[in-house]
């Protein structure tokens, strides 16, 4: 299920301004990969292209090719909102959707799609999306309640649920844990080592700990100066990253060593 | 908050400087004592070695806390790992220059070295220098190709044990049991010191790379 991704050449703009250029990657199945640089370096904009969810913003564009096992999803005839299903995405502030119960939020995706779904059906991915989220037994008996009153850990882990209901391939996750405490922070860092099992996780975090303990690959970015586009520094195994990174500049912002 | 934290990186820096530094000069003082029977100058080195072991203790200490409060990555961790080990280095050093000096001490007023092992110990005690000399360089400038030449200095100080031991062994050794146990000893304790300082130059080949040396 889960599937490779590759990156070419590719430079992400907004209107006119190039925000990152010349990024080249690889990300494997079943694994996780984080993405870490500093603020405005360009790695959730590159987070972004991966699913299509950048071209949302007006004259946002993107060249080069993202291709899913081969497939370039910028390819034409393709449709971005099939990408989107395909490639699943958890925001930094758990966004439910405040109106909906507990249940809706979970279905709220599949119901979306064309295709009529029976009730049953639907319990069913209800509790096998919660469960695979971790939060199945805490809500289990209140799926009728709104899910805007769950704790800030329990909304992010309904957005992962959310997420995985549509049975998606790929989940990219942008700092899913900087609104949590530190409880909810290690639940979903736990929940993501299950779900590196089936799925393929793209992660950008700010928290250097964090990317050290949950992905196998890291990948740095950098801006090359003050006006000047994002680029991938280098991508490597995440111990190699964290004892001896290849590029002195990953090295000194790892280390704290920045300016 | 980084600030601090590079700074105290730079002070546990200094402080196996000021380790190796002291280690250098606790062997080169033993060994005068030895061969001159000095016993104000055996003393010296046996007062001073408290200085050496507080050092460790207040360098494990520091790293400890480092590690526990900034989660230091990189050549900063190698760092940190490595001043574990190679302080345990060097405090062992220290101690070996304090039994050195001991045994001066022991035979005092005579001198504990018989006429004829005079010169190997001497050269020992020569090699010795020089080696800590380089691992003091190693240790300040991290200089890698410097690190490489100590392992085959410390071949010189395992030859010159061999000959000391051929000298005891043989039928023409007429100083008795006693003497046969100090030279044994002694040609031990340099030759254990010189393998601790080639275990200080690869933590710094460890630092620098990120690789272990091959043994």
């Amino acid at each position: 299920m889960a599937k490779r991704i590759d990156v070419s050449d590719v430079n992400i703009y907004y209107g006119k301004f190039l925000a990152v250029s010349d990024v080249n990657l690889t990300i494997q199945p079943r694994s996780v990969t984080a993405f870490i640089g500093p603020s405005g370096c360009g790695k959730s904009t590159v987070l972004r292209t991966l699913n299509r969810m950048h071209e949302v913003i007006a004259g946002a564009r993107v060249e080069g090719t993202v291709a899913l096992d081969g497939e370039d999803i910028y390819g034409a005839g393709v449709d971005p909102v099939d990408v989107r299903r395909t490639i699943g995405m958890v925001f930094q502030r758990p966004n439910p959707f405040p109106t909906m119960s507990i249940y809706d939020n979970v279905v709220a995706g599949l119901k979306l799609g064309s295709k009529k779904i029976s009730k049953s059906e639907l319990d069913g991915v209800v509790e096998s999306s919660l469960r695979s989220a971790n939060l199945w037994d805490e809500v289990r008996n209140r799926l009728s309640k709104p899910g805007s009153g769950l704790s800030g850990g329990q909304q992010q882990r309904l957005c992962i649920a959310r997420a995985i209901a549509v049975k998606p391939q790929v989940l990219l996750m942008d700092e899913p844990c900087s609104a949590l405490d530190p409880i909810s922070t290690l639940a979903i860092e736990d929940l993501i080592q299950e779900l590196k099992t089936k799925y393929t996780i793209v992660i950008v975090t700010h928290n250097m700990q964090q990317a050290a303990r949950v992905s196998e690959r890291t990948a740095f970015f950098n801006l090359a100066g003050i006006g000047k586009p994002g680029q991938m520094v280098e991508i490597d195994d995440t111990d190699k990253i964290f004892s001896n990174p290849a590029d002195k500049r990953t090295e000194d912002y790892i280390s704290g060593r920045f300016g | 908050m980084r600030d601090v934290y590079h700074d105290e990186l730079d002070d546990i820096g200094k402080g196996v400087i000021e380790m190796t530094n002291l280690v250098a000069i606790a062997m080169d003082r033993a060994t005068s004592a030895l061969l001159d029977a000095n016993l104000a100058q055996a003393e010296a080195v046996m007062a001073a070695d408290k200085r050496i072991d507080t050092l460790r203790t207040d360098l494990e200490e520091r790293t400890f806390q480092v590690i526990s409060r900034q989660q230091p990555v990189a050549t900063d961790l190698r760092v940190l790992i490595s001043t574990i080990h190679l302080t345990a280095d060097l405090e062992r050093m220290g101690d070996l220059a304090d039994h050195v000096a001991k045994i001066a001490r022991l035979r005092f007023p005579e001198s504990a070295v018989p006429e004829e092992a005079r010169d190997v110990i001497s050269q020992m005690g020569e090699v010795a220098r020089s080696l800590v000399t380089k691992v003091a360089d190693v240790v300040d400038g991290r200089d890698i190709a410097l690190a490489q030449a100590i392992e085959a200095e410390d071949d010189s100080m395992d030859a010159l044990r061999r000959k000391l031991f051929t000298l005891v062994l043989s039928p023409n050794w007429s100083r008795g049991t006693e003497a046969a146990i100090d030279m044994t000893l002694l040609g031990r304790y340099y030759e254990r010191y010189a393998d601790h300082a080639v275990a200080v130059a690869r933590h710094t080949i460890f630092i620098v790379t990120g690789r272990r040396p091959e043994h």
